[in-house]
């Protein structure tokens, strides 16, 4: 054992916490050093100082001050006392808040992911399934039958566009003097 | 006697008898959180003088002592419901004023400061004289204790704390671990090594 191992150990020595080979290994350690005696006579004398130092006491009217004080803060005491109640680890303020924060997140989550499944459709949508047909082809039997939808205005505007082109072309028409 | 968060000091005897000792303090804790008073007091008459003990030894003066036990009992019933049986109700209570006494001892520093600066400096060179020991066993043996005393508050904060609870409020070691937050390892080495200090600074005084 060295000098180290030795202050290490004079607690557990001095308070009988050492195991019996440690305890045969400090004592002969103590035999071989003196001071090293000394110095563990020192503290163990310190110790029983300490243990002898007057006790302080309360006065006697520690207990009617303390009374008073909380009698005379009692109104104040009363608001900490009533708001202790929880909701899930949470005071009522902070549950109502939290709660009203998770719906609200909720509900834009809902709406940013699933807007035109699950969501409520806005108002162009709306006017949009009423009057705008299927792009899709329709059936075969209600081709005869059908009405003019916008497929036809589409080939009409297109009908007029050709026109329109036709009678702005004049390169055909154009003849050189020289010819 | 129970009651709801009612309080009424007529109701409320200081005799020890209504609250007999045949309860732990954890029992005495749980009666309060649901009501009784008597169990209130019963905690304040057994811990106020071991606390006003160890709070002594932080900050050396019995007015402000008292001040902050009064204050750590007024937190007790302010603060009862925070309790919860996962600690024991001592170590609890000791944290408490252990914070409460680091607060007054921040304070007290911030005070120390700002007169200091405004001190001239004819003043700042004043030196507080020594205490001169005397003859008589009597007067030898009250200025060995404020020797230890002296020692103990030269000790640094973190061996200061666990000395006191180990040395002169003789809790356990597990008590300690909790109250100060650290491992028990710890515990012991910093009280090892505490007792070593205390044993240097006092080596003239035998």
């Amino acid at each position: 054992m060295n000098r180290y191992q030795f202050e290490d150990l004079i607690s557990e020595y001095i308070e009988n916490e050492l195991s019996l080979s440690k305890r045969k290994e400090f004592e002969t350690y103590l035999e071989e050093n003196p001071d090293a005696r000394g110095l563990v006579e020192s503290i163990r004398t310190n110790m029983a100082q300490m243990k002898t130092i007057p006790k302080v006491i309360v006065s006697p009217d520690f207990n009617d001050r303390l009374l008073a004080r909380i009698q005379s803060d009692h109104t104040r005491l009363d608001i900490p006392i009533t708001s202790q109640r929880t909701i899930f680890g949470f005071t009522p303020i902070y549950a109502s808040l939290m709660t009203g924060l998770v719906i609200a997140f909720v509900f834009v989550s809902i709406q940013l992911v699933s807007p035109a499944d699950g969501g409520i459709p806005s108002q162009t949508q709306f006017y949009a399934e009423d009057s705008v047909p299927s792009l899709s082809n329709p059936p075969l039997q209600n081709v005869k039958n059908r009405t003019p939808d916008l497929a036809d205005a589409d080939a009409d505007s297109s009908l007029e566009n050709n026109k329109i082109k036709s009678k702005k072309d004049f390169s055909k028409q154009m003849h050189f003097v020289n010819d | 006697m129970m009651k709801q968060n009612s309080f009424n000091l007529s109701d409320i005897s200081l005799d020890k008898q209504k609250a007999p000792f045949v309860y732990t303090d954890e029992q005495l804790i749980a009666r309060f959180q649901a009501g009784d008073e008597n169990a209130y007091i019963e905690l304040v008459n057994r811990f106020r003088d071991r606390l006003i003990n160890f709070v002594f030894q932080f900050l050396g003066d019995r007015e402000q002592s008292e001040d902050v036990v009064q204050d750590t009992m007024l937190k007790l019933y302010v603060k009862k419901h925070y309790y919860r049986e996962i600690a024991k109700f001592s170590t609890w209570i000791y944290t408490i004023a252990r914070n409460l006494a680091n607060t007054e001892l921040r304070k007290r520093k911030r005070r120390k400061t700002t007169l200091l600066s405004q001190m001239t400096r004819d003043e700042r060179d004043y030196d507080l004289p020594a205490i001169q020991p005397e003859i008589g066993q009597e007067v030898q043996s009250e200025f060995a204790e404020k020797r230890i005393q002296a020692a103990i508050h030269a000790l640094p904060e973190h061996f200061k704390t666990v000395i006191i609870l180990r040395d002169i409020q003789e809790l356990s070691y597990d008590d300690i671990s909790s109250i100060v937050n650290v491992p028990l390892g710890t515990v012991k080495s910093r009280i090892n090594r505490a007792r070593l200090q205390l044993q240097v600074d006092l080596k003239d005084l035998r």
